[in-house]
């Protein structure tokens, strides 16, 4: 059974076009967001892992190891089991600094663009060979199948198939920007393809070869020697090397580092895969035993790790050769094009862009683009190139391991990166570079030397020793080197943000560029100002800033973003060069200022991954925190120069500014009067202020204000001089005491009131009386009619004296409540009375409507009281030449009493108020605003209740009508609950 | 360095079913599969310590 070469190269594109298509639709978003972000489509993306290596080299390994096999899904596996102690962190360290590569990520975190070309310049020569792996797996498998010998041809057509798809797969958008669905979806397609296909293959060779589970056993015990072969332990020793190498792999290898961190959803996809992807390996693992002795029992000739495809024609079923070949097409071909993809970007930002950078007049991105392009190809047809050089006799398990162990050199680093501060960019230089060179010369040389011709053969000497060799060289330089050289601060800071185990102290330092138009305007500069204002407008939306955001801590932040932003685009080298360059800080590094915002979001967003005693002491911060936010005083706290750390939730309600807003900023950013306020109390020698008084939206408000030094600690790393200011708003306080002094002044001129009518009282009943005597004993009728009219205006007089005294009288206490049948009408008529004697509003007209047997249980004064007050707000209210209703009716059982006027009625907003002691709306010296509130208070202890209308003429919304209800009197004394608790004391006391 | 409980408990019981079925895999009269088997389990356990939790994304 063979195909023809033109059959193989349809099918093969076929393929590729299916992948580009599932790339497509997602792009287009056809496919629900839901399934594409969805962690499985993550597991299967990983999948990409299980190369050519697990599809065909198993199978080899498998006949040579016995189990040993396994040793690359467990080393895989491991790693994700184990995910917080490698993986995590890593994500963690490449999500927040936009690190793409392994080769980022070293040059981050050594400080060193060296450090980031080296890796590169490694995995570049160490992964050549995997790339020609794929390229010779596909060519061999097609020349197993097709009809004639082709290997030359195929391996250029797939070359030239796949420069193609990679090209479009991953230069379409800019890289470390954003998760390339598309790609992820292809690549996950491809895994489940290769996965589907394998288990398809090692099903037909348990049931198609054996007929069955039973029929492999009873084949199997003919062969005891192959079971022996399983459990053999002489692969033993190098099974634990080969678990380290792909442990290793799953970091430092290009793709795996592009598709686990580039690509992730985050921590929980991280979390589903730690799972997910051994669950993959075990699956992918299982069928390569079935395969091995199906290909065994069939005698095939071909190269055993060929067997996966050889099957199918060994027992003559076409689509099972088919279906396997298409299998180890999309192993290759997903392999190939992820890792040039990331080796693309790799070079590009470590070898390419240190030398050369476009000018500021060039579009970057295109510029990037089409280098990301050319790289692509370049390394493609490297691998092409590769792939003719070692011999035919060297199995593509030989070029694998050699690729793989190329990446175990980055080990030691990887570890220092985490675990290991001390490790600096000289040791990790030096120790990759000698291990390097060991790896060269006895691994990779060998490749291409006659194997007869050089003692350095992979015959004479074993991998395993040379990769412990040059593993052992490599920690040792890297310790040694590291501990013998110094490493710079900025060095040291990095080793602080990713080691797991020291805090960072992050300073907070001043940015010269104030704002993020200054930004734009020196990033213009290298980069052009449409890139500049791209990558300025991208990292604020990034951080949910806007354009106006002038605070410090924001600016901090936005650079911040910025490097990450750009070390995406450029690289972080690059970026770092640029940050330095042109957003410099204007102090590098000031005494005690701890940026504690930055500290305080930290400590927030990991709080869950606190354990023990740091959980302890975050929780004693959060308490006393919390203490501060809720304090019933404003509290505001500065740093020594004026950038606002604190400012708790009063006084966010006092100042109407939010404390999202605020912190950060600096002082003079603050808003007036706050700014005014708190700069001149600042200013003050003293740090006590009291009662300061000021204007705001309107409103006057008053404040006491107070001040202390947060004294420098004795620990210059974390001391935080500054100041706290305590604001405490006494403007109701203010109110009161103001209203109670108006409240005693009117007291004092009612007793002064009850004093004057009392003096002027006596001497008018001696007018009076001597009145009557002369009307009584004089004769005269023009003497007579004088002395009624002295009579009748002295006994007016001495009703608007009894009036007065009533009034100066009332509202004091209410046990002082005299309880008496009162008549509403003779009320109403005193009130009336009363009212007349003010000479304003004289223009108002009076309609009284009471029925004369409304009468209630009460105190007559107090009625008075209530009455006279509410027709002077009435009066108050009405416009000139209005009228003013009053009414006393008996409704069932109670009396109600009404007064209603023409005036302007009552806002709705202040409806809830009015009855609030000291509220008026009155211009000031014109009312006390104690009035209502006296007569809710009187009304209520007559066990009467109020409400009140408005507006009453819903046409014009003018007009209040203010009712009263009162239990109707009903012949018998109305007892009231306090009489009733009065008399029940009364008895128990007897 | 914070290494949740739940993968501290998953090192145990590798560890310990690494412990417990080294012989048993290896003897020569038991089935191929039995390390699959135990793959399948570690699996079970992982998914388990893995489980998603309310924790903060860093």
């Amino acid at each position: 059974m063979n195909y023809e070469l033109s059959t193989l190269f349809l099918l093969g594109s076929g393929y590729l076009g299916l992948l580009f298509g599932v790339a497509f639709i997602t792009d287009k978003g056809w496919i629900p967001q839901r399934l594409v972000r969805h962690p499985v489509v993550y597991v299967f993306s990983l999948g990409v892992f299980a190369s050519v290596w697990a599809y065909y080299t198993s199978v080899g390994n498998a006949l040579r190891d016995g189990y040993g096999y396994l040793a690359h899904a467990i080393g895989i596996s491991l790693a994700f089991l184990f995910s917080p102690l490698l993986l995590k962190p890593v994500l963690e360290l490449t999500r927040t600094y936009q690190l793409s590569s392994l080769a980022d990520l070293m040059a981050f975190r050594y400080r060193s663009p060296w450090a980031g070309t080296l890796t590169t310049l490694v995995i570049l020569v160490g992964v050549t060979p995997l790339i020609a792996l794929q390229i010779r797996a596909v060519a061999d498998t097609a020349d197993i199948i097709s009809a004639e010998s082709a290997q030359g041809s195929i391996a250029i057509g797939f070359c030239i198939l796949i420069t193609l798809f990679a090209i479009l797969f991953g230069t379409s958008r800019r890289a470390g920007r954003t998760r390339h669905d598309g790609l992820v979806m292809a690549i996950a397609f491809e895994s489940f393809v290769k996965l589907l296909a394998f288990l398809a293959v090692g099903a037909f060779a348990v049931y198609g070869a054996f007929g069955g589970f039973g029929g492999l056993n009873e084949w199997l015990n003919e062969q005891p020697e192959l079971l022996q072969s399983l459990v053999d332990t002489d692969y033993f020793s190098s099974f634990h090397v080969m678990a380290l190498l792909f442990f290793t792999a799953s970091v430092a290898m290009p793709h795996m580092f592009y598709v686990t961190f580039n690509e992730s959803n985050g921590q929980r996809s991280l979390s589903f895969a730690s799972w997910g992807l051994p669950l993959y390996f075990l699956l992918i693992s299982l069928p390569v035993l079935p395969i091995l002795w199906a290909g065994l029992q069939a005698e095939s000739l071909v190269q055993v790790e060929y067997l996966p495809v050889a099957i199918g024609a060994a027992y003559d079923v076409p689509f099972i050769t088919l279906l396997g070949y298409v299998g180890g097409l999309s192993a290759a071909s997903g392999l190939i094009i992820v890792i040039t993809l990331a080796l693309s970007n790799m070079c590009l930002n470590h070898i390419i862009l240190p030398i050369y950078q476009p000018s500021a007049s060039q579009d970057i991105y295109r510029w990037l683009l089409w280098h990301r392009r050319a790289l692509i190809t370049a390394l493609i047809w490297a691998g092409f190139l590769f792939h003719y050089l070692p011999d035919d006799r060297i199995s593509i398990q030989v070029i694998g391991t050699v690729a793989f162990t190329a990446c175990l050199q980055f080990l030691p680093g990887i570890v220092a990166i985490l675990y290991w501060p001390q490790g600096n960019k000289k040791g990790f230089i030096a120790g990759l570079s000698a291990a390097f060179i060991i790896w060269f010369l006895f691994l990779m040389l060998p490749l291409f030397l006659e194997l007869d011709a050089t003692p350095l053969s992979l015959v004479s000497i074993n991998w395993r020793e040379i990769s412990a060799i040059s593993l052992i060289v490599n920690s040792f330089l890297f310790v040694v080197v590291s501990l013998y050289s110094t490493s710079s601060d900025e060095e040291k800071s990095s080793a602080d943000i990713c080691a797991l185990d020291t805090i960072q102290r992050r300073k907070r330092s001043g940015l010269v560029a104030k704002s993020p138009m200054e930004f734009i305007r020196s990033l213009s500069k290298p980069l052009g100002d449409k890139t500049a204002t791209r990558e300025v407008n991208q990292a604020l939306q990034d951080l949910n800033l806007s354009t106006d955001d002038r605070r410090p801590y924001s600016m901090r932040l936005l650079c911040g973003r910025l490097e990450a932003n750009l070390s995406g685009l450029l690289g972080p080298s690059i970026a770092r060069e640029l940050i330095d360059g042109y957003l410099p800080y204007s102090i590098v590094s000031e005494h005690g200022s701890s940026d504690l915002n930055v500290i305080e979001n930290r400590i927030e967003s990991y709080r869950s991954n606190l354990s023990g005693m740091a959980a302890d002491l975050d929780s004693l911060r959060r308490y006393h925190r919390q203490i501060l936010l809720d304090l019933p005083l404003g509290v505001c706290s500065l740093t020594h120069d004026n950038e606002i750390v604190m400012w708790n939730r009063s006084l966010e309600e006092f100042t109407g500014i939010s404390t999202g807003d605020v912190v950060g900023s600096q002082l003079i950013d603050l808003s007036e009067p706050w700014l005014s306020l708190l700069s001149n109390f600042l200013d003050e020698d003293a740090n006590h202020s009291f009662k300061h008084n000021f204007q705001f939206h309107g409103q006057k408000k008053s404040v006491n204000l107070h001040k202390a030094l947060i004294e420098e600690s004795e620990d210059h790393d974390t001391s935080h001089e500054g100041i706290i200011i305590i604001i405490e708003d006494i403007t109701e306080t203010e109110l009161l005491e103001a209203g109670l002094t108006h409240s005693e002044r009117l007291a004092s001129i009612g007793r002064l009131a009850a004093g004057v009518a009392h003096e002027i009282g006596n001497p008018i009943t001696g007018i009076a009386c001597l009145a009557q005597t002369i009307r009584d004993e004089y004769d005269g009728k023009e003497l007579n009619n004088l002395a009624e009219q002295i009579i009748e205006q002295t006994n007016r007089t001495s009703k608007i004296l009894q009036s007065l005294v009533n009034f100066a009288h009332a509202g004091t206490n209410k046990t002082q409540y005299e309880k008496e049948v009162v008549s509403i009408k003779e009320c109403m008529e005193e009130a009336n009375t009363l009212i007349s004697l003010d000479k304003k509003h004289k223009d108002i007209i009076y309609e009284i409507e009471v029925d004369p047997a409304a009468t209630v249980f009460g105190d007559s004064q107090r009625l008075l009281q209530v009455l006279v007050n509410l027709i002077n707000n009435a009066r108050d209210a009405s416009p000139p030449n209005s009228k003013i209703s009053l009414s006393g009716i008996i409704n069932g059982d109670y009396v109600e009493i009404a007064v209603s006027d023409e005036g302007v009625g009552i806002p709705g907003a202040i409806r809830d108020r009015i009855f609030d002691p000291f509220f008026t709306t009155k211009e000031a010296g014109e009312g006390t605003g104690l009035g209502l509130s006296l007569v809710f208070s009187i009304v209520e202890d007559l066990n009467g209740d109020i409400d009140i209308i408005s507006p009453v003429n819903t046409d014009k919304g003018t007009g209040t009508r203010v009712v009263i209800r009162f239990p109707k009197f009903q012949g018998e004394a109305v007892v009231t609950n306090n009489e009733q608790e009065e008399d029940a004391k009364l008895q128990q006391s007897v | 360095m914070y290494i949740p409980r739940s993968i501290l408990v998953l090192l145990v019981i590798i560890y310990l079913l690494f412990l417990a079925s080294v012989d048993w895999i290896n003897q020569p009269e038991g089935t191929w599969y039995r390390p699959f088997l135990v793959g399948f389990l570690i699996v079970l356990v992982a998914g388990w310590a893995h489980r998603e939790q309310d924790s903060d994304e860093l």
